[in-house]
């Protein structure tokens, strides 16, 4: 035993916190795969083996024990985490070099978990996005509108070799039942947009609508899983809740201006990694701010520039820039935002 | 008259109990296992054969020891009487017997090092002689405490060797010398918060009236106008049995008008929200009255003296009765025990003896601790003796007091901040643990690690298994260490430069004397030179002289 207080402790523990996160995600793992069938599943598989590989790799160098650092789960949530933003088929290689970049670069030269400044699995993310920006924009649409549906093999095929026995490449699965390709509604929005189009021209196409009702319920999915975790008290509301009402509180102010110009706080609310980021990468609790009012602000800003940058940026989604963005910003945030201390006369220490 | 009595009482009663507006930030609620002891009644350990009284639980003693070794002594008598002022307390033999030896010997301190302790051998026949005196005697003092004067009490309270029951062991009258004439309110800290301990429950359900006048004396002590009593919802037989009591003090208290100069002070019982730690001094104040003790600061600040109902039963029988604090109630649990309870032991009974007496299966206990499973003390020794702060033994054979911390490094912290939310104080327990460990002792002090009371909140909640709060007491340790290694080298300091200075002084006036003399060698020499026998100058010292006599005459 101890010969130190306190003797007892509860049961939480941070793989079980880890493995709770991990098994949150699971309502949001199934509709995807439903909407966009194997390539999702395919993805996480390879992107948990990836983190754990790399993880058990680079502990194998640092000489440090292996089994203690994957049994903490962390690796495999990072994982299953970048899997999940992938684009369905995306070559193999490609989730190998964001997943392992996360892992060493991100996450171990700067000290493993819990010193990592950025968020793991948004900086391979980000990676990934900014070096191959048609890969990762080219999203399948959904199963209902789409031409042709790939099989289990097929997809293997195109992830690993690009092209499956009938010759089908990764266009041929993009392609609409009408012959046309069409990204994420929030890509292509912002496509629209910029072609001069009017919210209300968008929203009427009937495959915008189809593809968007897939994201709709994957979001709704991904708000279930963190409303588990909210229940558990494995995330606390803080971080969630200031981020979504601070995105319908922007969405808004845009919306009201001109309703033809901007998309509506619902669609940003329901398209995109909206719940996934609020719920699953806003939280991550190394690298978020760690005061109870710090981390109302952190959510209040990620959800302000989620806004700005899918409104105003180059790329069509903004979670993994804008908690990149906040990450920098969280040791001012826990700097200026310490409580009280019980008795202090003073209202709120700033020299800390 | 009448009418008006019962009007009062009418609104008293529904005035005694009342459930507190007021919250206190963090907490937690850690698994209770109050059941396993309040289910039984009160019960009285059987006695051992040898007792070690430790004489202080810290290092320096001040007073003087009344005993020598080989005296037969008995049931009560002053062992070691402390000077007033001294942080020590009185020390009284828990039964008749014979001073074996006065030693220095391992009492349990949190340290492990041994103290002065006396060791006694219990006589089993009771010698009913001096016990027959002593009562008479105690009979024949026994007068109104209301009569008592303020200081009389006080001192009577430092000769019983009173201290602070519910764990600290602060001496009682220091406590109350310290808030005379600036207490409105006396605050009786009946939340016994950490889990296990029911001492203060089940004393509270068969002693609650004596607990009652002891509250009344401390008041009447400091001249407080309010008695508070502070207790936590999961304890409803406690509170059912205290209500009672108190209309029955205001009953007869409304019938009986002797005491015409005695006005009864305001007594309410507040409830809170079962929440571990309500127990702490300044987390009851706040809860019970949503103020903060300011930092750095007593309660007395606030005209409020906080007292656990432990101690306020000692008084009652110190004032009443004349007994000297010579046993206390202690709650002895664990699924480790066969009848866990509480039980009236004497001080100085060794913790063998209770693993005899009880029956207590000895080789499956994995864990004994002393107080709660929260802020205990791991016991090292069986042969170490409970002691006046000792409210709790616990012997658990494992499971429930978790362990996980058996490997040498616990876990990475993931900065989840679960235990910022569980932190009494508002405190950053992770940025002080980030602090603590990079030993960054200023930051610490800004992160105000001193208003820590190390609850160990923050080490339950945390997920890696940080030992949180021993990372705490190491930085809090560590910078007292320092703080006296800078003052004493600042001292040293001070030192070596009054020395050099000293040396430079002196040395410039024996610089000054040498010249002085050189130069009166000097001119002895050129005396010698122009006046060889000295014949000129003794004239000239003779004219001289004359000369200042005649200046002086005009």
């Amino acid at each position: 035993m101890n010969l130190s207080s306190p003797f007892i402790y509860n049961d939480k523990t941070t793989s079980r916190v880890m493995l709770l996160v991990c098994s949150a995600l699971i309502p949001g793992i199934l509709v995807s795969f439903y909407f966009f069938g194997w390539g999702t599943l395919i993805n996480l598989v390879l992107c948990s083996i990836y983190a754990v590989s790399a993880e058990a790799f680079i502990m194998w160098l640092r000489k440090k024990p292996i089994m203690k650092a994957l049994s903490d789960n962390s690796a495999l949530l990072t994982g299953l985490l970048i899997g999940l933003s992938l684009p369905p088929m995306l070559p193999w290689w490609m989730s190998f070099v964001g997943v392992w970049f996360a892992i060493i670069i991100a996450k171990q030269l700067y000290g493993g978990l819990g010193f990592n400044p950025f968020n793991p699995a948004m900086v391979g993310y980000v990676l990934l996005l900014i070096s191959f920006p048609v890969e990762m924009t080219s999203w399948l649409p959904s199963h209902e509108i789409a031409q042709q549906h790939s099989s289990f093999l097929e997809t293997l095929q195109i992830t690993f070799v690009g092209v499956t026995n009938d010759g089908n490449n990764l266009m041929s699965y993009r392609m609409l039942a009408d012959g046309f390709t069409m990204a994420t509604p929030l890509d292509e929005s912002k496509t629209a947009f910029s072609r001069g189009l009017m919210t209300s021209e968008i929203v009427e196409n009937s495959h915008f609508f189809s593809n968007a009702n897939s994201w709709f319920w994957i979001n709704i999915s991904f708000l279930i899983g963190g409303l588990f975790l909210l229940a558990n008290r494995v995330t606390h509301w803080q971080i969630p809740t200031a981020m979504l009402l601070s995105m319908t509180m922007t969405a808004s102010v845009f919306y009201l201006y001109d309703d033809q110009l901007f998309l509506s706080p619902w669609l940003h609310l329901t398209m995109g990694a909206t719940m996934l980021g609020a719920f699953f990468i806003a939280t991550d609790p190394v690298t978020a701010a760690t005061t109870p009012k710090g981390r109302i602000f952190y959510g209040v800003l990620i959800g302000f520039f989620i806004i700005i940058i899918r409104t105003f940026g180059g790329y069509p989604d903004a979670v993994a820039f804008s908690v990149l963005l906040l990450n920098i910003a969280v040791p001012t945030i826990d700097h200026y935002t310490k409580p009280k201390v019980y008795g202090s006369q003073k209202e709120a220490n700033l020299n800390g | 008259m009448s009418d008006l009595a019962n009007e009062t009482q009418i609104i008293k009663t529904s005035d005694i109990v009342k459930h507190t507006k007021y919250k206190m930030p963090g907490g937690i609620h850690p698994e209770e296992y109050k059941t396993l002891s309040n289910q039984s009644p009160i019960r009285i350990l059987s006695k051992a054969n040898q007792l070690t009284i430790a004489l202080s639980n810290s290092s320096h003693l001040n007073g003087e020891l009344q005993v020598k070794i080989g005296e037969v002594i008995c049931k009560g008598q002053t062992l070691f009487a402390s000077s007033e002022e001294s942080m020590t307390n009185n020390t009284h033999s828990p039964c008749n017997g014979k001073v074996l030896s006065i030693d220095k010997l391992n009492t349990g301190h949190p340290s492990g090092l041994p103290l002065a302790a006396i060791r006694i051998e219990q006589a089993i026949k009771q010698n009913s002689d001096t016990e027959k005196q002593r009562s008479h005697q105690n009979n024949q003092q026994n007068e109104s405490w209301v009569n008592i004067s303020p200081q009389d009490i006080i001192n009577r309270i430092h000769r019983a060797g009173i201290v602070g029951l519910g764990g600290a062991a602060f001496p009682t009258h220091i406590k109350l010398k310290t808030s005379l004439g600036k207490v409105g309110t006396l605050i009786v800290n009946a939340m016994e918060c950490e889990p296990y301990i029911t001492c203060d429950d089940k004393l509270l359900q068969e002693k609650s009236s004596e607990i009652l006048q002891g509250a009344l004396i401390t008041a009447k002590a400091v001249g407080a106008i309010k008695i508070l009593f502070g207790i936590e919802d999961n304890k409803p037989e406690a509170i059912n049995c205290l209500k009672k009591s108190i209309s029955n003090l205001i009953d007869s208290n409304l019938n009986n008008h002797d005491n015409k100069n005695y006005t009864l002070p305001k007594i309410e019982i507040v409830i809170a929200k079962t929440k571990y730690p309500s127990g702490g001094e300044k987390q009851l104040i706040q809860l019970l009255t949503g103020l903060e003790v300011p930092q750095g600061k007593y309660p007395a600040e606030l005209g409020m003296l906080v007292q656990n109902v432990a101690t306020l039963y000692a008084i009652n029988q110190a004032i009443n009765h004349n007994e000297n604090l010579t046993q206390r109630l202690v709650t002895i649990t664990g699924d480790s025990v066969p009848q866990p309870g509480n039980y009236w032991i004497q001080f100085g009974t060794p913790i063998f003896h209770i693993i005899e007496s009880l029956k207590i299966d000895c080789h499956n206990i994995s864990h004994a601790v002393f107080g709660g499973p929260l802020m205990g003390n791991a016991i090292s020794d069986f042969n170490v003796p409970t002691q006046k702060s000792t409210n709790c033994i616990i012997f658990d054979s494992n499971k429930k007091l978790i362990n996980n911390n058996r490997e040498a490094s616990h876990s990475a912290c993931i900065r989840c901040g679960e235990c910022e939310f569980v932190c009494p104080v508002s405190l950053l327990p992770q940025q002080l643990f980030w602090f603590s460990q990079s030993e960054q002792w200023e930051q610490l002090e800004k992160q105000d690690l001193f208003d820590c009371i190390e609850c160990g909140a923050c080490t339950y909640v945390c997920p890696s298994k940080i030992p949180l709060v021993g990372y705490y007491r190491y930085a809090k340790s560590e910078i007292k260490y320092l703080n006296t290694k800078h003052k004493k080298s600042e001292l040293a300091k001070k030192r070596f430069e009054n020395r050099e200075n000293r040396l430079a002084r002196i040395k410039a006036e024996r610089e000054e004397k040498r010249k002085k003399t050189a130069e009166a060698r000097k001119l002895a020499a050129q005396n010698k030179e122009q006046d060889p026998d000295g014949k000129k100058s003794a004239i000239q010292a003779a004219l001289d002289r004359v000369k200042n006599k005649k200046e002086e005459q005009s």
